[in-house]
């Protein structure tokens, strides 16, 4: 055996130091290193920034919600719970909501009142008017003090500094409130708000058995602390206590921000798939390098195990360096986009999190194993004898293992991002079924403009047309390279088109969800002998409008004839919809902005108007119900089931007969069950509408319009709504500049690949350019030739990616993001003409090094081994 | 020795002793298979029949780690087309070898062995900063660095010309004395056969014997 000692693990690692050391002098380990620290870079500033965003976001959902969990119940709570949320790591703060009569001299008023605490408002202000102009505050009212909806100064004509009767006590009027901090109430109480301190509410007496009040805890803390609560939040829903928690019920925006998650998420994975790409690329150059110094080593006595340790070691060196550096270089950068972003963002976001910074190693380490660990058994099996014979040895099985483990390390990192194993092995398989599909329509892509340039400019000897025939043989002689550059170029161009399509789409459905003329009012307690009067003159202030649908407030009593907690599964035993009253509509038609998703309308079925009075057989018949789809799903509900509803002082069941999607985005009248008409037309019933006013122009001399509305209606209590659609307006636009914000960075991403690709094939270029200088091409020619190959290469890519930007944009919109699919023709203009045109002026400027070099020079850089 | 699908066979009944100390010229022209020959005496590659015995054991039951480690130190190269490594400069591909194994001073010793081919001051220069025939010397001293007891030498002067490739076989032949290395050399020039002791002859894949005289005419 050898006569020599067996290198130790420590030695190994100097070597590996050494030999890694010595390799950052190679181009194309630089370029590895840049195209993985880019990548890195890329993939967690994006992470971080969407880490932060993300966690701003859920604030400011928590903001509107008041907390991040909110418990409400009609008890107040004990203090055992209050000590286990506290230990939990969550602060607290009280609320009382109820609806009471306030008073001043001899008018009266009901008004929605919120108690609140010193520790109120958890997030974000509130905004006051003290008589000094609006102000910003993030305080509640002091004890004594009351804070008063502007409404309330005309319906009960009081003013700053004057008292207003609250039960037993009187208080001081000391500030208009303008906007809440929180807007969890929304408008489920239609009543003026009046804010004041919950220690001044024992003094009012309204604390009395058998009002209607909710005792709310508002409780502020980590994602953590709330998961950590899960078991205990469970109890409390089974035992009939409210619990909103902000990561499942955040309120109104629901929709947004899901697709904004999902294509938050969906960047990410383009920017780790661009890494894929990027490493993929710099890693082919480096294995081929060192073949030849591992047939060396093989030589000079290497065991194959010594090599397999040695190449490992230096990939994870360079792979932990890469990461560590683009780490930083990630964190740096999303502090820039911060700072730069910052005026823009209405919240304050929380500090970056740890999460992204593992997530960028792993991704790393993972991207650079899959890719280049497979080829280290390439090495490993380098046979010695290469260095006589120069030549490699054919690889038949390992190609395979290669392939495999590429995918597998990809699928796992795409499961890492986008959380859900099934679209990530979706993902996966569909992307080697499409890679296989690619190479062969690529190869038809090229070999088209192949033949496209051949009649274009047959037998020309000079000039452009020369250069071009020359640019487009260059590809052809190196095929395969060409394919393979051509699918890298592809899936980059297509990752930027998707995003930027789906970008594209998703901000105009939300314009579309929130147009300019979006109701920003509602108008309820409209009374039957009113209605069309008002409807007449509302026509007359207002061109949008909904109609105006009658309402009913019913209580559900039973599900198939049990007690409905009985009859629904346990998660639903704290829905909203079976603790308090629903309003009941009906209508012959379907209202606007509503889908069935089953079942069919009432068409066809004739209820006469005094239907509830037929009894059939001792029973009461039963009506036709149209039932909301989400309330369905919540409780268990399919086509044929029956729902009782206790209305005023009688029972009526209806049979669902139909289900509907309705967008509760859209600030307009939503019901959860409609009845055909004539079931419920003699109960006790007003109407509601919503329509849009556009905001008062002073200056102009314009009346308030809303003015003779009310005077002429004096019972129905108009709604002005435009504060909170303003903050909807507001997270929606924030939300796209993020998402714009997003794809500037996989835009800027995919350059990296370019230029990792560019590097990558470097010294193949120089080769062929020392032989054309060589054969007497000038500098000029060169310039042409480059420009027209790699200009070639951007339009194939190009071609191909629309080609599936279109196909995924079809699929991902059907099965994921919940939009309609379309085409996009321009798409297939712009797209390929872009991308010959940017990679013809990248290629030729990264390749201007190699046009000023001596040939010599030039055809050295292969090198002889 | 039979490659390829097609069933050719490159050397067929071949008997060749090499001793210890000896200096062996294998003569040939391109394609009678004298690198196979090489590639099969060095164990980088085996035999389809046959046996063969390095240092006096058999590669037959060696799987190519086991006739790597035979090799590990104790054998040099030197190929026709230099191959040294393009990122590494002279002072590291002469180091190359020796970091295979624990060794003590090798740095100060790849030093002495760039001094000894006359590269002192270059040992910072990488390949492509070098002439072909400082390339050559470079692969000498590697070569000779983990003072080895049988070097082979695969058309060292192949690629140099006339001038200098005879400064570099003379420059291998003296290093050769001085070690009392073992020396296997492939050529299909004359002369440079005609430094060796012995003179070998391959024609279709056999080994014939050529007396000196023969080899210079």
């Amino acid at each position: 055996m050898s006569r020599r000692q067996v290198m130790g693990i420590g030695a190994l690692c100097g070597l590996a130091a050494r030999s890694l050391r010595r390799d950052l002098r190679a181009a194309d380990v630089r370029a590895l290193l840049i195209a993985l620290m880019l990548a890195v870079a890329a993939s967690t500033m994006m992470g971080f920034f969407l880490d932060r965003l993300e966690r701003g976001l859920v604030r400011q959902a928590g903001q509107m919600m008041g907390g991040d969990l909110v418990l409400e119940q009609s008890d107040p709570f004990d203090d055992g719970l209050r000590r286990q949320l506290v230990e939990a790591g969550m602060r607290l703060s009280d609320q009382v909501d109820l609806v009471s009569m306030a008073s001043r001299e001899s008018a009266f008023q009901p008004v929605s009142i919120k108690a609140v605490d010193e520790a109120y408002p958890h997030y974000g202000s509130s905004r006051i008017d003290r008589g000094q102009g609006s102000e910003e505050v993030e305080h509640g009212p002091a004890r004594g003090e009351l804070w008063l909806s502007p409404r309330l100064r005309q319906l009960l004509d009081i003013e700053l500094g004057e008292s207003l009767q609250l039960g037993q006590s009187q208080f001081e009027v000391s500030a208009w409130l303008e906007r809440e901090a929180d807007q969890s109430t929304g408008f489920g109480s239609l009543n003026p708000r009046v804010m004041m301190h919950v220690e001044d509410l024992e003094a009012t007496g309204l604390i009395q058995p058998g009002s209607r009040l909710e005792y709310e805890i508002l409780a502020a803390g980590s994602a953590q602390s709330v998961e950590q609560l899960s078991p205990l939040l469970e109890r409390l829903r089974q035992d009939g206590v409210e619990v909103r928690d902000v990561r499942h019920d955040r309120p109104r925006l629901g929709s947004a921000l899901e697709r904004a998650d999902t294509y938050l998420s969906l960047a990410g994975l383009a920017a780790v798939l661009l890494a894929g790409v990027a490493v993929a690329l710099s890693t082919r150059r480096y294995v081929e390098r060192h073949l030849d110094s591992a047939a060396l080593m093989r030589c000079f006595g290497a065991s194959q195990a010594t090599l397999i340790r040695l190449f490992g070691l230096q990939l994870l060196v360079l792979s932990v360096v890469a990461a560590l550096l683009g780490a930083v270089l990630g964190l740096v950068g999303q502090a820039l986009l911060v700072a730069l972003m910052q005026p823009f963002l209405p919240m304050e976001l929380p500090p970056p999190g740890w999460l992204p910074l593992w997530l960028g190693v792993l991704t790393a380490l993972a991207v650079l194993g899959g890719f280049a660990g497979p080829t280290l058994l390439r090495l490993r099996r380098v046979s010695a004898l290469k260095v006589l014979r120069r030549e490699l040895d054919p690889l038949p099985a390992s190609a395979w293992l290669m392939a495999a483990v590429a995918a597998g390390s990809f699928g796992a990192l795409m499961w890492l991002y986008s959380g859900s194993f099934s679209l990530a092995l979706g993902l996966l398989l569909g992307g080697l079924v499409a890679l296989g599909a690619m190479w062969w329509l690529g190869g038809l892509i090229l070999d088209a403009l192949m033949w496209l340039v051949s009649r274009v400019a047959p037998g020309a000897r000079q000039g452009w047309r020369h250069a071009l025939q020359l640019g487009a043989r260059q590809l052809t002689r190196r095929r395969s390279l060409s394919l393979g550059q051509l699918l890298a170029f592809a899936v980059t161009f297509f990752a930027m088109a998707m995003i930027s399509l789906v970008r594209g789409d998703l901000v105009t459905t939300w314009q579309a969800q929130l147009p300019v003329d979006t109701p920003n009012h509602f108008a309820i307690n409209i009374q039957p002998g009113e209605r069309d009067a008002f409807a007449e003159q509302l026509a007359e202030i207002s061109e949008a409008r909904s109609d105006l649908y009658p309402m009913v407030r019913g209580r559900i009593v039973a599900i198939n004839g049990q007690p409905p907690r009985e009859a629904v599964p346990a998660e639903a035993q704290g829905e909203n919809a079976l603790r308090r009253e629903l309003n009941l509509t009906w209508s012959s038609e379907l209202p606007k902005g509503n889908r069935l998703v089953e079942g069919s309308w009432f068409d066809g079925v004739e209820v006469s108007g005094d239907w509830y009075a037929e009894v059939d057989n001792g029973q009461p018949p039963e009506a036709p119900i149209s039932l909301e789809s989400g309330l369905a799903e919540r409780l268990g509900l399919a086509m044929g089931d029956r729902l009782s509803f206790s209305v005023g002082a009688d029972t009526l069941t209806g049979v669902v007969t139909s289900i509907r999607d309705l967008d509760w985005d859209s600030f307009q009248p939503n019901f959860y069950v409609i009845f055909p008409p004539g079931v419920l037309d003699d109960f006790a019933h007003s109407f509601i509408t919503a329509f849009h006013l556009d905001p008062l122009d002073a200056s102009a001399g314009q009346t308030n319009p809303l003015a003779s509305l009310v005077e002429a209606f004096p019972g129905v209590t108009l709604l002005d709504v435009d504060a909170l659609l303003g903050q909807v307006r507001e997270m929606l636009d924030q939300v796209t500049r993020a998402v714009e914000l997003v794809l500037v960075f996989v835009l800027l991403a995919g350059i990296s690949v370019l230029y990792a690709a560019l590097i990558a094939s470097h010294p193949v270029r120089a080769h062929e350019s020392g032989l054309l200088r060589v054969f007497g091409a000038g500098t000029r020619m060169m310039a042409r030739i480059q420009w027209a190959e790699f200009a070639i290469m951007g339009l194939a890519a190009g071609l191909l990616a629309v080609l599936l930007a279109e196909i995924a944009a079809a699929v991902l919109y059907l099965a994921w993001l919940d939009l309609p699919p379309k085409l996009h023709p321009l798409l297939w203009i712009t797209l390929p003409l872009s991308a010959a045109l940017l990679l013809g002026c990248v290629g030729q400027w990264l390749s201007r090094n190699i046009r000023r070099q001596a040939p010599t020079a030039s055809l050295a850089l292969l090198g002889d081994t | 020795m039979i490659s390829g699908s097609r069933e050719l066979t490159i050397l067929r009944e071949l008997e060749l002793i090499v001793h210890a100390g000896e200096s062996v010229a294998i003569l040939g022209q391109s394609g009678a298979g004298k690198s196979t020959l090489l590639g099969l005496l060095a164990g980088l590659d085996h035999p389809s029949e046959g046996e063969l015995l390095l240092f006096g054991e058999s590669l037959t039951g060696l799987d190519e780690d086991g006739r790597a480690a035979l090799r590990n130190g104790r054998v040099g190269f030197v190929f026709q087309n230099f191959q040294l490594l393009p990122t590494l400069t002279a002072l590291e591909n002469v180091l190359l070898p020796t970091e295979l194994s624990v060794q003590n001073h090798r740095e100060q010793r790849a030093r002495e062995w760039l001094a000894r081919v006359g590269l002192a001051e270059r040992h910072d220069h990488l390949p492509r900063q070098l002439s072909g025939g400082e390339q050559q010397r470079v692969a000498l001293a590697r070569a000779f660095v983990t003072s080895p007891e049988l070097v082979f030498a695969d058309e060292p002067t192949g690629n140099l010309d006339p001038h200098t490739g005879e400064r570099i076989i003379q420059t291998l032949f003296d290093l050769n004395h001085e070690q009392g290395t073992t020396l296997v050399l492939v050529t299909h020039d004359h002369a440079l056969a005609r430094r060796c002791d012995r003179c070998l002859q391959l024609v279709d894949g056999r080994l014939d014997a050529m007396e000196l005289s023969e080899a210079t005419s």
